[in-house]
C-alpha cells in the first residue's frame, strides 16, 4: 500500500519513497517466484546432466543444445508434440463448431426444447463426479471403435464444450439480428447467414474462446493418460512427460525430463506472449459464464 | 418459419447428442453401478447399499478426506489474501502494471502435470535444485526432504499456491473493474485516505463477487489431483492422498503403491460420497457467507 500518512519521523517524502520501495520489493519478489520455476526449467534444459543433478548453478557453464534433439528423437518427443499438436487443433476445431452452431441456433430461433437444452448445459458445468465417468467414456468409445486412436480423446474433449458455448452466446448478443434479416433478404439461408455473416462477426469471441479450448486440450493429462494406458504410440506431451519419470534410467536423465517439459511449455508460453490480451479475457469471460 | 426451426435442431444436434452420450450417460452409469459389486469384468452383483457402508470404513478414503481438508485450506488460506492483494494493487494506475499483471498470470496457463515435473525435478531431495541452491549459499547445511513424509503435504500446497495465485488475481481484477471510480473520488474529496478507501469502498463493493469467487477456489481446490498425482502419488504413505486420487486410483490401478484390482462398483460408490461432500462443503460456505453479509 501506499503510505502517505505522515505520523512518522521521517519526512512526508521520505516516508512516501519508503512506501513505494517497500511496494515495488513485494511486487518483484512475487514476480520472481512466480517466474523461478519457468526460469530454471527453461535454463536448466541447456544443462548436462552432471550440472543439473551436481553443482548448484543457475546460468548453464556450458549450452548443451543437444539436449533438445536427444529429447527429440530418443525420448520420442517427436511423437509426443504430433499427437498433442493433433488433439489440440482438432478439439479447438470441433468445440468452436458445436459450441458455435448451438449458441446461434439458441440465440437466434425460438424452437420447443430451448429451455431445456440451456439447462442441461448449465447442469453440465456443475456436476461432477471426477473420474468416475472415464470407464463409461472408454466403454463408449470401444463400442465405437475409437479407443486406439486419438479421436476418443478429442471426441470427449468436445463434448465438455459448455463453457465455450456460455461464452459464445455472451457475445451473440452484441451480433444485430438485423443483420440476419438484411442477409435473408439478400438471399442468404440460415446456414450461409450462419457461416458467412455470424462467424466471421464473431471472431473476436472465436479467438477467445478457441484460445481457452486449446490451452485446455494441450494441458489435459488424464483423458490422454488413461486412453493410452495400453498404447503408448498415442501419447500426449503432458502423458509422455510424465512417464519419462518412471522411464528406466529416468532419475538419469533429468536433463531430456528439462529439455521435454519446455517443448510441452513452449508453444503456450509463446502464444501468450503474442496474445497476452486475450489471455486474460478467457477467464474474464469464464467469470461471466 | 417452420423450416427455421428444422434448421435451429440440426444446429443443436451435434451439441446435445455430444452432451447426452459422453457427458449424461457416464453420470447415468456411475449413479447405476454403485449398487453392484462389480470390477470391471464378469457380471456385476447388485449389493444395494453395501458399498456405502464400506465407504463409511474405509480409514484410507477418509484419511484422503482430512488430506483435502488440509490440502484445501492451506492453498486457500495463502492464494486468496495474496491474489487479492495483487489485484488491489494491480488496478491502481502504475508502471509496468501490465507487465506484472501478465507476469503472475503466467503461470496459470501450464498444464498442472508438467509443472508437477518441473516442480519434481526443484524440490527433489537429494539432487533438486532447491536443496542445492540452498546449501551452495549456505542457508541450510543438510538437504531437506521437501517430498518426504513431514513435508510433502506443504509442498504440494506451495505448488498448488503457485498456479492458482495469478487466476484469482484476474478475478479479482475482473470484480474491481466493475466497482464505479465516482466512489473513489467521492471518497477522495471527504480525505479518506488509501487504507479507509479500501475498506468502506473496496471490500464491501467486492463483497458479492468475492463470494463467488471464494465458493469456486473452494470446490476447484477440493477436485485437483493432477498436479500431486504426478509429484508424489498421494505418497509418502498417504500423506498426500486427496479424495479425487483415491478415488482415481480405484478405478484405475496403475501405480506400485495403488490397490491392485480395479473396483468399479466401489469406485462409483466413493466418487458420489466425495461429490457430496463438496456440494455440502460448497453450500455450508454459501450459507455461512450470506450470514456474514447481513452483519456486515
Amino acid at each position: 500500500m501506499n503510505h502517505t500518512r505522515t505520523n512518522s519521523v521521517m519526512s512526508p517524502r521520505l516516508s512516501r519513497w519508503t512506501g513505494k520501495a517497500v511496494l515495488w520489493i513485494f511486487l518483484l519478489a512475487a514476480a520472481l517466484l512466480a517466474l523461478f520455476p519457468i526460469i530454471m526449467v527453461v535454463l536448466g534444459s541447456f544443462k548436462t546432466n552432471q550440472e543439473l543433478t551436481g553443482s548448484a548453478t543457475i546460468w548453464p557453464k556450458t549450452w548443451q543444445f543437444s539436449n533438445y534433439a536427444e529429447a527429440w528423437k530418443n525420448a520420442n518427443f517427436s511423437r509426443f508434440t504430433l499427437n498433442s499438436i493433433f488433439v489440440s487443433v482438432a478439439t479447438t476445431v470441433g468445440t468452436l463448431l458445436v459450441a458455435s452452431m448451438s449458441a446461434y441456433a439458441v440465440d437466434r430461433v425460438q424452437f420447443i426444447g430451448k429451455k431445456a437444452y440451456s439447462l442441461l448445459m448449465a447442469s453440465t458445468l456443475f456436476i461432477s463426479i471426477g473420474a468416475v465417468v472415464l470407464r463409461p467414456q472408454f466403454d463408449l468409445m470401444v463400442m465405437l471403435g475409437l479407443n486406439r486412436t486419438l479421436w476418443g480423446v478429442i471426441i470427449i474433449l468436445i463434448s465438455a464444450h459448455a463453457t465455450c458455448y456460455f461464452i459464445l452466446i455472451g457475445f451473440f448478443k452484441s451480433i444485430p439480428q438485423d443483420l440476419d434479416e438484411a442477409a435473408m433478404i439478400d438471399g442468404c439461408n440460415f446456414y450461409s447467414v450462419y457461416w458467412r455473416i455470424v462467424l466471421p462477426l464473431l471472431r473476436p469471441a472465436l479467438a477467445v474462446a478457441g484460445l481457452g479450448a486449446f490451452q485446455g486440450s494441450w494441458n489435459e493429462y488424464i483423458l490422454p493418460l488413461v486412453f493410452t494406458m495400453s498404447n503408448p504410440e498415442l501419447q500426449t506431451l503432458p502423458v509422455g512427460l510424465a512417464n519419462l519419470r518412471y522411464g528406466i534410467g529416468a532419475a538419469a536423465e533429468v536433463q531430456l525430463m528439462m529439455a521435454g517439459a519446455c517443448l510441452s511449455i513452449l508453444p503456450l508460453l509463446v502464444v501468450y506472449i503474442f496474445a497476452n490480451k486475450s489471455f486474460m479475457q478467457v477467464t474474464l469471460g469464464a467469470v461471466k459464464g | 418459419m417452420k423450416l427455421k426451426k428444422v434448421h435451429a435442431y440440426v444446429f443443436v444436434f451435434p451439441s446435445l447428442i455430444l452432451t447426452l452420450v459422453f457427458g449424461i450417460y457416464p453420470l447415468l452409469w456411475a449413479l447405476r453401478y454403485m449398487f453392484y459389486d462389480y470390477q470391471g469384468f464378469g457380471t456385476p452383483i447388485f449389493i444395494g447399499l453395501d458399498n456405502f457402508g464400506r465407504v463409511l470404513r474405509d480409514h484410507e478414503f477418509w484419511s484422503s478426506v482430512g488430506n483435502t481438508g488440509v490440502y484445501a485450506l492451506g492453498k486457500l488460506v495463502v492464494t486468496i489474501p495474496m491474489s487479492l492483494l495483487l489485484a488491489i494493487i494491480l488496478n491502481r494506475k502504475m508502471k509496468g502494471r501490465t507487465f506484472l499483471r501478465a507476469v503472475y498470470y503466467l503461470p496459470t496457463i501450464f498444464s498442472a502435470s508438467v509443472m508437477a515435473i518441473v516442480f519434481f525435478i526443484i524440490f527433489n531431495s537429494y539432487n533438486g535444485i532447491l536443496n542445492q541452491l540452498l546449501i551452495r549459499y549456505h542457508i541450510i547445511s543438510e538437504p531437506i526432504s521437501w517430498l518426504g513424509a513431514d513435508h510433502a503435504m506443504m509442498t504440494t500446497i506451495i505448488i498448488a499456491i503457485w498456479g492458482a495465485v495469478g487466476n484469482y488475481m484476474l478475478l479479482f481484477l475482473a470484480g474491481l473493474q466493475g466497482i464505479p471510480n465516482d466512489l473513489y473520488e467521492a471518497a477522495s474529496l471527504d480525505g479518506a485516505n488509501e487504507f479507509q478507501k479500501l475498506k468502506n469502498v473496496t471490500i464491501p463493493l467486492l463483497g458479492p463477487v468475492m463470494q463467488m469467487i471464494i465458493m469456486l477456489a473452494i470446490t476447484i481446490s477440493l477436485k485437483g489431483y493432477e498436479s500431486i498425482m504426478v509429484l508424489t502419488e498421494g505418497g509418502p504413505y498417504g500423506t498426500t492422498e486427496v479424495m479425487y486420487l483415491y478415488l482415481f486410483k480405484l478405478l484405475f490401478p496403475i501405480s506400485a503403491e495403488a490397490q491392485s484390482i480395479q473396483q468399479l462398483g466401489y469406485g462409483s460408490a466413493v466418487g458420489f460420497t466425495t461429490a457430496l461432500i463438496v456440494g455440502g462443503i460448497t453450500l455450508i460456505y454459501f450459507r455461512i457467507s450470506k450470514k456474514m453479509n447481513d452483519i456486515y
